[in-house]
């Protein structure tokens, strides 16, 4: 596996802290599947030294579009990533989600965590029917709603501020939406307390989690990523994920 | 010119080697293994061991800190499962063993009397684990001690991977040589602390390891030093990015040299690091290896 580097279609903002990268990737957009993720080297030299690793929010017509937030001095340096730059890129990584056919699929989506739901929702639209439940603190924080809308999804939105939708976090919503369906199968994405609180409160429908947390290699070989397992031992969610049954994580 | 290099009767297909505990067991990417001279197996245990809790990396200008702790399956399953399959490279194969006591190490290298392991780096240097690792590599007494155990168990060569917390690793490299290791590695991790944001340790493991292309000018540092001090040859590691890095460890004394943290950034860091370094090689008609290594401290 090579690095990439693939041109800047396009950089959009889409809320204060969270942009919207479009990458020309013809072949990269057919190869890569829901769940993966992209390591994208900052800056132009050694520092930062760690690559980001970003899940791929979109994958359509040979662009692949890469949704962050911005939270520290690699994704801030990212934000200033210009049409025409060529970024970086390591991928795809991490093993893809399970793709299930004629299923009740069930995406619940918490902040930047909404990016990688909608690949799944475009992926998973055809012969499945998905429900989507996308939560954020303020209406402005509820990203990417039109491009689910478009999917056919009706989402379910909530916001902590009452602004737009449920007033209050995804859990409730996420859990009337499961016990309407039969045999859903849970997908998502947000902050810890978030999905640990999904997980809880799903129990014991099995929750599919895509893990966003801090990773050295992403490829598997410096077992700097640990996520710890039920009855022992760790997920090295770079390799063995980053999509996780959140049910077997000990949290 | 030719680009394999001889250390400890051995022949390496080129100088550069992927470092311990950056590289897994080589497997990931087989095909980068076997455009080196070798690799480093990530550091292996008699009994499996977990590790330090997450996080167990932070980054800091120019380098990485890291704390996994020797998080690593144990002889066993090393055995079992990874040895066959690593056997299986075109390329050296070193074996980095970690013990608690200075017995664990002995009996290591003596059950991993394998064919296909070609060589042992004894760690002596790991910043991150409670008990043995940087303890050791910090008394000149136990290094000798160690390296003299397992002289008496295995007739395969011995590197021994130092480290220059709180100790000159010039002393524990002569300690090294007297217990009969035919090679030192130079150097382990840095001890470094990462804060969060109030003000709490930051790693898992509470304290890491610094690693990465902000210990270059001290790594050098420390092979300048250690190389004249000892009659055996030094294997440099510490920062190294590209060929020209590599180059200059060669220049300051060192027979090998080996790419860690750079591995994280691009897997095929090392393969490149292994092109730059014969690029810079034939661009300077250098005839051998010794036109270059040691020129630091030559008269002219």
């Amino acid at each position: 596996m090579r690095p990439v580097a693939y041109p800047v279609l396009a950089r959009r903002r889409l809320c204060p802290d969270v942009f919207l990268i479009e990458l020309d990737a013809p072949g990269l957009a057919q190869r890569v599947k829901p769940g993966q993720f992209l390591n994208i080297r900052v800056g132009d030299g050694p520092d930062p030294l760690l690559r980001r690793p970003l899940s791929v929010c979109d994958a359509d017509e040979g662009r692949v579009r890469l949704a962050f937030r911005v939270v520290g001095r690699g994704t801030a340096l990212l934000a200033r990533t210009r049409t025409g730059d060529r970024l970086d890129v390591l991928g795809p990584l991490g093993r893809p989600a399970p793709a299930p056919r004629n299923r009740n699929v069930l995406l619940v989506g918490g902040g930047i965590g909404i990016a990688p739901l909608l690949f799944t929702a475009r992926r998973l639209a055809t012969g499945n029917r998905v429900h989507a439940v996308l939560g954020a603190r303020t209406r402005e924080q509820l990203i990417l709603r039109r491009e689910f809308r478009a999917l056919g999804t009706k989402p379910i939105l909530t916001t902590d501020d009452g602004s737009l939708g449920f007033p209050g976090p995804v859990i409730e919503p996420a859990a009337d939406a499961a016990a309407k369906l039969d045999r859903p199968l849970v997908f998502t994405c947000g902050p810890k307390p978030m999905l640990r609180a999904l997980v809880r409160r799903l129990d014991p429908v099995p929750v599919w989690g895509f893990i966003e947390e801090r990773m050295g290699c992403g490829t598997g070989i410096c077992y700097c990523c640990a996520l710890p397992r039920k009855g022992g031992g760790w997920v090295r969610f770079c390799a063995d994920g980053p999509v996780v049954l959140l049910n077997e994580v000990a949290w | 010119m030719k680009m394999s290099v001889r250390l400890a009767g051995l022949e390496f297909a080129s100088p550069v080697l992927a470092a311990s505990g950056t590289w897994e067991f080589g497997l990931r990417f087989a095909d980068v293994s076997n455009q080196l001279g070798g690799i480093v197996t990530k550091g292996i245990t008699l009994e499996p061991r977990a590790g330090n809790p997450p996080p167990r990396i932070a980054e800091c200008p120019g380098g990485i800190i890291n704390s996994v702790g020797l998080e690593n399956p144990g002889l066993a399953t090393f055995v079992g499962h990874f040895l066959p399959r690593i056997g299986r490279l075109r390329c050296r194969v070193i074996v980095n063993v970690a013990g608690s006591r200075p017995g664990e190490y002995a009996e290591l290298v003596e059950r991993l009397a394998h064919p296909r392991v070609d060589a042992f780096e004894l760690n002596v240097s790991c910043p991150n684990v409670r008990e043995g690792g940087t303890a050791f590599g910090a008394s000149p007494a136990a290094v000798e001690r160690i390296t003299r155990l397992c002289r008496r168990r295995t007739k395969k060569p011995l590197i021994v991977k130092l480290t220059a917390n709180f100790v000159d690793p010039a002393e524990t490299a002569r300690a090294a040589e007297a217990g009969g290791a035919d090679a030192v590695t130079v150097l382990n991790t840095l001890f470094g602390l990462a804060l969060g944001p109030e003000g709490r340790p930051f790693l898992g493991g509470r304290t890491g390891g610094v690693s990465g292309p902000c210990l270059k000018p001290f790594a050098l540092y420390c092979v300048d030093r250690v190389a004249p001090a000892i009659g055996i040859p030094v294997v440099a590691c510490g920062g190294v990015m590209n060929g020209a890095d590599a180059a200059d460890f060669l220049s300051a004394g060192a027979r090998l040299v080996q790419v860690g943290s750079a591995s994280l950034a691009d897997p095929q860091a090392p393969g490149r690091v292994a092109r730059e370094l014969a690029t810079f090689c034939r661009a300077r008609r250098l005839r051998d290896w010794d036109d270059l290594v040691g020129r630091t401290r030559r008269e002219n």
